[in-house]
């Protein structure tokens, strides 16, 4: 039979339309489960790339080799969590995601997640891992997230530099105070108060925004009550000594030494090029000093950031963070998802991958040979936090994006000095979350779901 | 006969009307139902009425991404508009290698959008041996002026952008050019023979003459500029203190970084309705300014 294109009908040709429609649903792409050999297909998603990604390959390879009947396709990708977003409201998400700690309140209070009760099964509880650690992932007595890789925030310093000014490197600063006193040795002026060298910059690399009143004590969000705090007197004082950067030096001066508030294309390079004697930054720079300046060539020291001297006394105070492992609401074969899972969080697998990524392990013990064999000489300084009851991490709220994104607006007007302190600021950032919280509490109601300090 | 025409007709543009059904009708008709539900795209959407569009009310953050996406609309289009028509007069005179310099303005706007604001975002690095910007202000006023931090400070991140928006300009230069070669000589001569110089020529005759060009051209800009998002995502991602945030990143934020497609949606509604407007209020006003050989 043959048509004719100048007498095909209106239903011949819907028909066709639709028969293409229908063979398509039918036999287009489509998902796979099975491999050939019967093994169930794992879809993981994972955001690193580079030697991150590479870590992970490794235990992710080892765990395909050690069993015949799950194989893990090992996916990497960027803006992960918003793909996740949309793969699991489309019905079709991976088997096992990769996440970052901020990203669970969102998920879990959406019912995004599968909790990962099963990991029990596994000997995994709370007391598993770094006291820190384990608050970031257990809500409710319940396991929502499993660690891959957790960071600790610390000051790194030029031990060199702090030779050549007559400062210990063997006995960095402990207080706020002693480290004014310190950086004010460590920086160097020309004779116009151009900024040659400086001693220490809250905006280099400019990461944690929201780190800056911890360090003083201080909280952005009271989870018992659900309010913000952002104006507390402790943020106030923290984002102040922020504040004093642009004061001491002039913001202009210190927009030229220091170039944009932005990523630039080495985001280290003033740190490696001795522009600047200390910094703040996570357990994986060491490893960009190798990589950079050749294996050595950099003398680095690490502590915890200081503190006021009222709480020099307390264990030490720092930001956190963890990369996850999450199984999305309608994965395929959850106790597969669950077998991978808990194979990644066996000591020997997490510590190669923690040491792939040069970070601490998440555990709340670590081996002998990975803290000697580890790419950072001072991972016990970073272990040493995570194990803190002082450790500190983003607020657990469902709007922490849009919360943060309104901090980070005030701390630009902090920074450009549009404000004599970060009184009026923080006031005003304080107003916006709360807005923030409110409209979250509305939508928890309307749901008929819990606020969380019910559940807690 | 006629129902078979009908079925032939149907079966070549099937293909094109399902896209379009799939792919526009039906998400925009879903974006209108979203903007009034409460919806985490995770969850399914609930119902509230008008609730998204009555934030809209006391949104202070819209307020300031409307404000940006307006000082950026009329700045790029105004500066654009002069160069392209500027670029446009020069390449319709004849010169050696016309087709080249042609060529050389039309294709920048033929590069990627990303791969450019990246490059831009190097360009504008204040260190002078990084950025390129910083180091042609050095050579040019011999080390007298250092060049500003261009993205320290909400002006001078604003200036960046709209710098960079000139950098595609070349389809507009393009089209204006064909208006120009389509300006009768003899208006020019008659012109002439009655005194008029060149610059008399240019606004009392090639202007009125091209004005259909321009008023396309001023559309097609606001559209443009009313979706400005790649480039401020890449290369201010709107800061400092949200001085270069736009209508678009805010909508996408809200639909995907934070969660809330639902208000995302109204938001999205408003953008089409802001647009819709501002297009019927220059096609208004066109009928009053812009002459139509012919009519």
């Amino acid at each position: 039979m043959t048509i004719d294109a100048k007498t095909i009908t209106r239903r011949t040709a819907l028909g066709l339309l639709a028969a293409g429609a229908g063979g398509y649903a039918a036999f287009g792409p489509e998902r796979r489960r099975l491999q050939s050999g019967g093994r169930v297909v794992l879809d993981y998603w994972e955001k690193w790339t580079g030697h991150e990604a590479a870590a992970m390959k490794v235990v992710v390879d080892r765990f395909n080799e050690s069993q015949g009947r799950i194989f893990v396709n090992y996916l990497t990708m960027g803006g992960i969590d918003q793909k996740a977003k949309v793969a699991i409201a489309a019905g079709d998400p991976p088997d096992v995601l990769g996440l970052w700690n901020r990203n669970l309140p969102f998920f879990s209070q959406c019912g995004a997640i599968m909790p990962l009760d099963q990991l029990k099964d596994y000997g995994i509880t709370e007391a598993s891992y770094a006291k820190a650690v384990g608050p970031l992932v257990f809500r409710g007595g319940r396991q929502l997230a499993a660690p891959s890789t957790p960071s600790s925030i610390a000051l790194y310093y030029n031990r060199k530099i702090f030779e050549e000014v007559g400062l210990d490197p063997d006995s960095p600063p402990r207080t706020i105070e002693e480290f004014d006193v310190a950086i004010d040795r460590l920086t160097i002026l020309d004779p116009d108060g151009n900024v040659e060298r400086a001693g220490f910059l809250p905006t280099d690399p400019g990461w944690w925004s929201w780190c800056w009143g911890g360090f003083f004590g201080g909280h952005l969000y009271d989870e018992k009550t659900g309010l913000a705090t952002v104006d507390s007197p402790q943020n106030i004082a923290g984002y102040d000594w922020y504040q004093s950067f642009p004061k001491r030096w002039g913001l202009d001066k210190l927009r030229r030494f220091q170039g944009a508030p932005i990523d630039n294309p080495s985001p280290y390079r003033n740190f490696f090029s001795g522009r600047l004697a200390t910094t703040i930054q996570g357990p994986w720079l060491p490893m960009f000093m190798d990589q950079e300046l050749g294996p050595g060539n950099f003398d680095y020291g690490a502590c915890p950031f200081p503190v006021p001297a009222a709480l020099a006394d307390q264990p030490p105070y720092g930001p956190i963070e963890a990369d996850i492992l999450v199984v999305p609401a309608g994965a395929k074969t959850p106790d597969a998802s669950m077998e991978f899972i808990a194979f990644t969080q066996r000591p020997e697998n997490m510590e190669t991958l923690c040491t792939g990524h040069a970070k601490p392990s998440p555990l709340s013990n670590s081996s002998e040979s990975f803290v000697r064999n580890h790419p950072n000489r001072a991972v016990a300084v970073h272990e040493e936090i995570l194990q803190s009851p002082n450790a500190y991490t983003t607020p657990w709220i469902t709007g922490w994006a849009e919360f943060g994104m309104a901090l980070g607006a005030g701390l630009d007007q902090i920074w450009n000095l549009k404000s004599p302190s970060a009184a009026a600021p923080l006031a005003e950032v304080q107003l916006e979350a709360s807005e923030i919280l409110q409209r979250e509490a509305d939508r928890r109601h309307r749901r008929g779901q819990p606020d969380p300090w019910e559940k807690a | 006969m006629k129902h078979d025409s009908l079925g032939t007709g149907l079966l070549w543009i099937g293909p094109w009307l399902l896209g379009f059904g799939i792919f526009t009708v039906l998400p925009v008709s879903l974006a209108i139902y979203y903007g009034f539900t409460d919806y985490t795209l995770l969850e399914s959407p609930i119902p509230v009425g008008t609730q998204n569009y009555e934030r809209m009310l006391n949104d202070e953050i819209l307020g300031t991404v409307l404000w940006n996406t307006a000082i950026f609309g009329v700045l790029s289009i105004v500066f654009g508009s002069i160069l392209s028509i500027a670029l446009a007069a020069l390449l319709s005179k004849p010169a050696r290698f016309q087709s080249f310099w042609r060529a050389a303005v039309f294709a920048p706007s033929v590069l990627p959008l990303v791969a450019i604001a990246v490059i831009f975002k190097l360009g504008y690095d204040p260190d002078p041996e990084v950025g390129l910007a910083n180091q042609m202000i050095d050579w040019f006023t011999f080390g007298a002026f250092q060049g500003p931090n261009w993205f320290g400070s909400g002006f001078w991140a604003m200036t960046a952008l709209l710098l960079m928006s000139l950098w595609s300009v070349g389809p507009a230069v393009v089209i204006y050019l064909a208006g120009l070669r389509d300006v009768p000589k003899q208006l020019h001569e008659a012109a002439s023979i009655d005194g008029v110089g060149p610059v008399g020529r240019f606004f009392h005759v090639v202007l009125p003459m091209i004005s259909p060009v321009i008023l396309f051209n001023v559309i097609i800009g606001v559209i443009n500029a009313a979706q400005v998002f790649a480039v401020p995502l890449i290369m201010t991602g709107g800061g400092p203190e949200r001085s270069t945030y736009f209508h678009s990143m805010y909508v996408y934020d809200q639909a995907f970084k934070f969660g809330d497609m639902g208000y995302a949606s109204a938001l999205g509604v408003l953008q089409f309705a802001i647009i819709l407007t501002l297009t019927g209020l220059i096609l208004l006003a066109g009928r009053k300014l812009v002459y139509y050989r012919g009519a």
